[in-house]
């Protein structure tokens, strides 16, 4: 079954690839065993921040205006859907900035400051970003307990001021996945920073 | 329908602004919608190529690559090159991009975003994801859009899309 399942799924990730944009829905978490540097100074990889429910991975850095502007929606994720079974890990792709704020160094600073609960590593050399297709940050992908996507792109519509949020699309992702319904919107955008890739 | 009605008079009033002779070149900032900016790129078409810009103030990509972006407008010009930039800072600071505008030599129509960031993005083009800085380039006899890329790009990229647009009827460069 599950054979069957990958035969019919790699196809989606390989398209998605080889178009060039952003992982396909459906698509498995691609390098889910690839190991990062967390602040924690371990090294984890996305099936180890695997929960039991499902997974939350949000493309990240210290240094792009909108994620500090979504930052408080980070915590407020945490502490709501990390004790539902969601693991949650941010990843910081900005290689081209790990001397200008987006260092290991930098991030435990910011984790230390903003009150992270969460995995937040560094990806080395942009690879997850690449493989993701992730272009900015913020950038969201949410994926089910059977490790496949189910919702990605923004975390709701309102940036700096989540009392004024109409459409906190995430969270209906998240709410929708746990209860085991179908997520409704399974894609949206939102104005980011680009990831800063080594060129 | 208001809006429509709203469209050409503003077209209007920018082009007076931007090429009354008496009056000293000056920056008007237009807060609006995607459905705006695409129509003001669309009268172009058959004489001018559009070069459009996304970017915002606290961005440094976008800060970074912006003069030179200034400097090709003014290179182009006179073959037939038309740049907007849209800043997608928030409203309330308009007046730090007035003052971005003016302090890097902006002259006439320029848009500021005022619409659902989803919508907006989608409205420009569903290959754009979201990041900045966002640069499409629009051809000058078919209006049809010829290159567009996300991030900081190099001197000789935007050149290649700029040659492309401008004579895209001529097989390209």
């Amino acid at each position: 079954m599950l054979n069957r399942k990958i035969t019919w799924m790699l196809p989606l990730f390989l398209i998605a690839k080889l178009l060039g944009g952003e992982l396909a829905i459906g698509s498995f978490i691609p390098m889910a065993d690839v190991k990062m540097r967390d602040i924690s100074d371990k090294e984890i990889s996305l099936n180890e921040a695997m929960g039991e429910k499902g997974l939350l991975v949000i493309f990240s850095c210290n240094t792009c205006p909108w994620v500090h502007a979504w930052e408080d929606r980070y915590i407020t994720l945490a502490e709501n859907y990390v004790p539902k079974g969601i693991g949650m890990i941010a990843v910081n792709p900005n290689e081209a900035y790990r001397e200008r704020g987006d260092g290991i160094d930098d991030m435990k600073d910011r984790a230390k400051e903003y009150g992270y609960s969460f995995y937040y590593t560094l990806d080395e050399g942009s690879r997850l970003a690449n493989a993701f297709g992730a272009t900015r940050t913020p950038h969201i992908f949410l994926f089910n307990n059977e490790r496949k996507l189910v919702y990605r792109g923004a975390i709701d519509d309102n940036a700096r001021k989540p009392k004024k949020v109409k459409k906190p699309y995430l969270m209906n992702a998240l709410d929708e996945m746990l209860a085991g319904r179908e997520v409704a919107v399974t894609s949206t955008k939102a104005l980011g920073c680009s990831i800063k890739f080594d060129k | 329908m208001e809006r429509f009605y709203q469209f050409p008079l503003l077209l209007l009033l920018f082009g007076l602004i931007g090429f009354s002779g008496g009056c000293s070149p000056t920056v008007e900032i237009h807060q609006t919608d995607a459905d705006f900016i695409l129509k003001t790129v669309s009268t172009h078409t058959g004489s001018e190529g559009v070069l459009v810009n996304f970017w915002a103030t606290w961005c440094e990509p976008c800060i970074e690559e912006f003069p030179m972006i200034v400097e090709l407008s003014r290179e182009y010009a006179s073959q037939g090159l038309v740049v907007y930039f849209v800043s997608v800072d928030w409203l309330d600071e308009q007046a730090q991009v007035s003052t971005f505008l003016k302090e890097h030599g902006v002259t006439g129509l320029s848009f500021i975003k005022d619409q659902d960031s989803n919508e907006f993005i989608d409205a420009i083009s569903k290959q754009w994801t979201g990041a900045i800085p966002f640069t499409i380039v629009f051809g000058k006899s078919s209006g049809n859009v010829v290159d567009l890329w996300e991030g900081k790009e190099s001197k000789e990229r935007f050149e290649s899309a700029i040659k492309k647009a401008l004579y895209e009827s001529m097989g390209g460069s």
